[in-house]
């Protein structure tokens, strides 16, 4: 018997499972900035005082597992990336030693248009060499289960 | 008068819509609506009392339920006691026929709402499973479809007798009213509205 | 764009991004995401999608961008998107955003973010908070 969707809040919903460190390197900036077509000078000229990360730069820092070991077995396969919350609480410039630490923010179940659906919240909140809170990123994972 | 019968709010798990918001759009936009019907996803709002933005922006503002079942979702208005006693509003695999049994000896009204959508749409269950008893009429705009969804709505309504209605399905303000309902008589409450579903005196609208 | 100049309801201006293949690859190598899902459409076809899909950070960083470029200088404090679609690599899609919501003693904005494919299906959805001058 697999474990249903309110045990599996109960045992993983808050439970902090990996810290890692993320150098900010300014060519990264940059080249993120410069391929969406940025315009404005804080992010696509170093040279300036303020030159720092596009806002959305800390969803990209991931270590890429998104799960706890001994997650259950939820739903089919990794499942798809159904969306992201980034929360931008101060600038991340280059340089920058961020330290995220991830956890499990919510599960729960639903059905949509691709069939019935798990979501996972995977949080990540971000602080810099300083200690101070630079971002959040919650990013909603689906994985079908029918 | 015309209202929007699916609308979601911050109260849902994916709405990002203030109420609030919705009332001020309306207004600054023009868009042709008298009100709305919240109708969050998997639970009714019990909580919410939106009397003082009526008063403010002149718009009726009634709450609903969307539902789902195994055929789809299906909107549930004139929510009661004695129906959130009749099944649980948060599962998301209730049996449809319990559904619209339920609303109906409960004294309320309930109809699947984007039926020509893949996987929560009542036509493609019907696809694979036997057609079910009771229903009388189905959201034939959704301000949500891809591009057939709603013609094939429309098709089934009209092969089956069925009355159609409209909503945006909105989950962010500047989608309301996309789609919406325009009833002959006026409606100042939810047994209003109650009664107008049944009357079937009304013509979906859609204004994408 | 100052927070005076801004009004509920009112729309910034449409923007048809580059999501050729050479844009996507510089983005994401930039972002340590350089999967052939996002970069080889051949791949993406064998693991059941239409074509290379643009990263959902990367249709995140579109909008923030065209917010960028209607109120320079602003700062965008959370984009909550839900990524309903895929975006095909090398198609047309188009940005468009309107303010919902202002909050005078924040001095923020709220607005509704959409992006979406060639046909006008929804492909991202959301909103920002950004804070003006």
């Amino acid at each position: 018997m697999g474990v249903t969707i309110e045990e599996a809040r109960a045992d993983w919903v808050g439970v902090e499972f990996e810290t890692a460190q993320y150098t900010i390197e300014e060519a990264d900036l940059l080249d993120w900035a410069t391929s969406v077509e940025e315009a404005d000078p804080r992010f696509v000229d170093p040279t300036r005082d303020d030159f720092q990360a596009h806002p959305t730069y800390t969803a990209s820092l991931t270590s890429f597992r998104m799960l706890p070991d001994g997650f259950p077995e939820l739903g089919n396969g990794r499942g798809i990336d159904g969306g992201k919350a980034v929360t931008s609480l101060a600038p991340v410039r280059p340089g920058d030693v961020l330290t995220g630490h991830s956890l499990i923010a919510d599960i729960y179940a639903k059905t949509g248009r691709s069939g019935t659906m798990i979501f996972i919240v995977h949080r990540v909140n971000f602080e810099n060499q300083r200690g101070e809170q630079v971002s959040t990123v919650d990013s909603r994972i689906i994985r079908n289960s029918d | 008068m015309i209202l929007d019968l699916h609308t979601h709010s911050i109260r849902s798990d994916d709405g990002r819509a203030k109420v609030e918001n919705y009332c001020q759009w309306i207004r600054k936009k023009e868009i042709p609506l008298d009100g709305f019907v919240l109708t969050e996803h998997r639970q009714f709002d019990d909580d919410s009392d939106y009397r003082g933005l009526e008063d403010r922006y002149q718009l009726l503002i009634l709450k609903a339920s969307e539902v789902e079942t195994d055929y789809g979702h299906v909107l549930v208005f004139g929510v009661n006691d004695d129906l959130r006693q009749e099944f649980d509003f948060a599962r998301i695999d209730n049996p449809i026929g319990e559904v619209l049994e339920a609303a109906k000896r409960c004294g309320a009204v309930a109809a699947p709402c984007h039926p020509g959508r893949p996987n929560v749409g009542l036509f493609a269950h019907y696809e694979r499973k036997p057609e079910v008893e009771g229903i009388e009429l189905i959201e034939v705009f959704n301000g949500g479809s891809r591009p057939g969804e709603d013609d094939w709505s429309v098709r089934e309504a009209d092969a089956r007798g069925w009355a159609g209605f409209g909503g945006s399905d909105s989950h962010i303000v500047s989608r309301i009213g996309f789609c919406a309902t325009e009833f002959d008589d006026d409606i100042r409450d939810m047994d209003g509205l109650l009664t107008a579903l049944r009357s079937k005196r009304f013509v979906p609208r859609t204004f994408r | 764009m100052r927070f005076e100049d801004v009004e509920l309801g009112d729309e910034l201006p449409e923007r048809h991004p580059d999501v050729s293949l050479e844009r996507v690859r510089t983005f994401v190598r930039a972002g340590h995401h350089d999967f052939p899902r996002f970069t080889d459409h051949e791949v993406a076809k064998r693991e059941g999608l239409p074509g290379a899909v643009v990263p959902g950070i990367m249709s995140q960083a579109l909008l923030s961008a065209m917010i960028h470029d209607w109120a320079p200088g602003s700062r965008i404090r959370s984009l909550d998107t839900v990524f309903r679609t895929p975006m095909i690599v090398g198609t047309k899609p188009t940005c468009r955003a309107a303010v919902t919501d202002v909050d005078d003693d924040a001095r923020t904005v709220e607005l509704d973010i959409t992006m979406t494919t060639e046909d006008g299906v929804t492909s991202v959805l959301g909103t920002a908070v950004v804070e003006l001058d």
